[in-house]
């Protein structure tokens, strides 16, 4: 499926920047007919949060 | 997602319910829906539109002017105030899940005949996982996005009239815009964009809020920390000094009372310093009670108002303006008791009763005459409680001034006697006297030494408090600046990394179509040898070249045209890789004999369904007989002059 193959292009990456990209792909499908997405701002602040908050702890860990 | 079946309840000429199943099946995938003109195809081809998207979908106008979605029989047969229900319910298949999907327009009948519709209509979507069991799906329009958005729809249900449309020139925009949307290159475009966007939010956030602040208050804090521990080591070192030196005064004193030529002023010496420890003693305790005293001082402010409130009320009293000290209830016993305060008995009907009836006319009622006594009462206890506090202070004002003066005294004849000491012919009682006299000196000047660090340490960690509370709001501030340039660096790079990649998967995705396009070409179309390219430039201009290498298609016939348009969508959609259905409403009308029979022999193995909508002439001959083996369905659409509703058959 082209959601796969697009998947594959960021496999290099760390992770976690992996996954943001494709939840905030995700999204994007969900308003792609919108001229102007209202709200979509703050879906992704909502999965860079997410995702940094679980960065944050890792931090954490790690320097424990 | 795959269709599965499609059910009508008074949607147009489909009267009350009418239900088809499309063919699924990995071989027999084509369903053929056969109606004559007006027979009822489009308005089926319509329901699918309608039950996805609505009328209008993100401005995009889904169901234009096609007038009433509710059947006209069923309003016909409907009783005025009545309601009449329209719709259309699909379920489909997609990524493993069943969905099924509804929308229903209600209206209601008037009066005069017609019809009051509510333009609301309800969409509700269930979702129906592996184990069987179905839910509401939270947001249904999203959703239908995320699985076949509204302007992308056009690219799989479409009007076989339009189907030319790619193939027109200055086509151009549309072919860019339907790679764009089917190959989600705009989802990636856009999601480039609004992390940039997002990512320069976090970084402007992140300017306003960061800066040195915790470093420097962390800094004034290690300072008043080293500042206050040096004081409290000070201290404690006069503290020990202080105690040195009070230790050799005692040995001192000691010496001058073994001595027979100081051992008398040495012994008065010891019983004024007794005296002047006690009274020094007593003045601190009165100092502390006219403290005490002094703070509620303000009470002594209200005593002359509450004198002049007591007068009126007396004198209002003797005037008989408010009511006097005799109560109700008292005089009420008397006479129920019929015995006077002094223990005489009287009669009820006697002088002394008549008395206590004038009295009791005379009296107001209990509970006004209890809050007047009760003030009264409050007031002058108040009043006695202000003027004990104003005899005592003036008490303890008077005391201290006898103490400061007993201890000038006692200091003057201490004084004396050092003096008397200090000044002995007798070198080792006077050096004696002046070696106490250092000590108490360096006793003097450690107090205040002391007393002052007290004040400095005491100031200082104030200090050090309010530091903490901003090194805990700046440390706050700092994870919180942490977390933003985490998740700035998400987001920048998320962006960048789309950004590096987007142009070389648009151009593979470019040529992935142009080489699909070409293929189907050349299968469909039957002037194969004359068509020798199709080319999907990087300005998206689709374009045929024949066997000159000249550009062609402005030669293209409407035919030719439309093979080349459904040669485009048909490469969409195998390389987008995602399983759509193609629904197409009379596909053949304009197609010669030639591209109907190879459309009809190499369609079904390009799709995952194949829905048509035909009339009888589009589809017979060769081009029927290639279709036989992957019809899984097939139905006609009747329609009844009588009723002027169509009714679906299966075939």
């Amino acid at each position: 499926m082209l959601r796969d193959r697009i998947a594959t292009l960021f496999q290099k990456h760390d992770p976690a920047l992996r996954q943001v990209i494709l939840d905030v792909l995700e999204v994007e499908q969900e308003f792609i007919s919108m001229e102007r997405p209202r709200g979509i701002y703050d879906r992704i602040d909502e999965i860079v949060s997410k995702t940094a908050e679980i960065e944050l702890q890792r931090q954490g860990e790690e320097e424990a | 997602m795959k269709l599965e079946r499609i059910v009508l309840e008074n949607f147009r000429q489909y009267y009350d319910r009418q239900q088809l199943a499309f063919a699924r099946d990995a071989t027999r995938n084509v369903t053929v829906i056969h109606g004559v003109n007006g027979a009822g195809k489009t308005s089926m081809f319509l329901a699918i539109n309608w039950c996805l998207y609505g009328r209008n979908a993100e401005n995009i106008k889904v169901v234009n002017n096609v007038g009433e979605l509710i059947s006209k029989e069923a309003t016909s047969r409907a009783n005025p105030g009545d309601e009449v229900r329209a719709s259309v319910t699909i379920a489909f298949l997609h990524n493993g899940d069943r969905y099924t999907v509804k929308r229903t327009l209600i209206g209601s009948k008037l009066q005069t005949g017609k019809l009051a519709v509510n333009e609301l209509d309800q969409f509700t979507m269930m979702r129906q996982g592996a184990d069987g069991r179905a839910q509401p799906v939270s947001n249904p329009i999203g959703t239908m996005n995320a699985i076949l958005p509204v302007n992308a729809r056009e690219y799989f249900l479409f009007d076989g009239e339009k189907i030319d449309n790619f193939a027109k020139p200055d086509a151009a925009a549309e072919v860019k815009e339907a790679i764009y949307l089917i190959l989600k290159l705009k989802v990636l475009e856009r999601a480039q964009y609004h992390l940039g966007k997002v990512a320069a939010d976090y970084r402007g956030e992140l300017k306003r809020t960061s800066g040195g602040e915790l470093r420097e208050l962390l800094e004034q804090d290690e300072q008043l920390r080293t500042k206050r521990d040096k004081d409290i080591r000070r201290k404690e070192e006069l503290a020990q000094e202080i105690e040195s030196a009070r230790r050799k005064i005692v040995e001192i004193d000691s010496k001058l009372r073994d001595s027979q030529n100081a051992k008398s002023l040495q012994l008065q010496r010891d019983l004024l310093e007794r005296d002047l420890k006690q009274r020094r003693t007593e003045l601190e305790q009165v100092v502390e009670s006219i403290r005490e005293k002094a703070s509620s001082a303000y009470s002594l402010v209200a005593q002359s108002a509450i004198s002049q409130a007591l007068t009126i009320l007396n004198e209002k009293r003797e005037r008989g303006e408010i009511p006097s000290s005799i109560r109700q209830q008292f005089i009420q016993d008397l006479l129920e008791r019929t015995v006077c305060i002094c223990g005489r008995p009287f009669s009820e009907h006697g002088p002394e009763s008549e008395h206590l009836r004038e009295l009791l006319d005379s009296t107001v009622p209990g509970s006004l005459e209890d809050a007047v006594l009760d003030t009264s009462a409050a007031l002058a206890a108040f009043d006695g409680k202000i003027s004990q506090k104003k005899d005592d202070l003036t008490t303890n004002m008077r005391r201290r001034s006898e103490l400061i003066e007993i201890i000038r005294n006692l200091d003057a004849e201490l004084d004396d006697v050092s003096r008397q000491l200090k000044g002995s012919p007798l070198e080792e009682i006077s050096r004696l006297e002046a070696q106490r006299r250092n000590f108490l000196a360096d006793v003097d000047n450690h107090n205040l030494e002391s007393g002052a660090l007290v004040q400095r340490i005491e100031q200082t960690g104030k200090e050090i408090a309010t530091l903490e509370k901003s090194i805990a709001k700046a440390r706050k501030e700092r994870q919180r600046g942490e977390k933003l340039s985490i998740k700035l660096e998400l987001a920048q790079k998320a962006s960048d990394a789309i950004a590096e990649m987007y142009q070389a998967f648009a151009d593979d995705m470019r040529q992935r179509i142009e080489a699909s396009t070409k293929s189907t070409f050349r299968k469909l179309v039957w002037k194969d040898s004359h068509f020798q390219d199709v080319q999907l430039g990087s300005d998206f201009n689709l374009e045929v070249i024949d066997r000159y290498g000249q550009p062609a298609r402005p030669e293209l016939s409407a035919g030719e045209r439309q093979v080349l348009s459904l040669s485009f969508i048909t490469a969409m959609s195998q390389v987008s890789e995602e399983e759509a259905p193609l629904v197409m409403d009379t596909p053949f009308g304009r197609l010669s004999s030639q591209h109907r029979d190879s459309i009809t022999e190499h369609l079904p193995k390009m799709a995952d369904q194949l829905v048509l909508f035909v009339t009888d002439e589009e589809l017979h001959g060769q081009a029927r007989e290639n279709l036989n083996a992957c019809i899984g369905a097939e139905y006609r659409l009747s329609f009844d002059k009588r009723t002027s509703c169509t009714m679906i058959e299966e075939v």
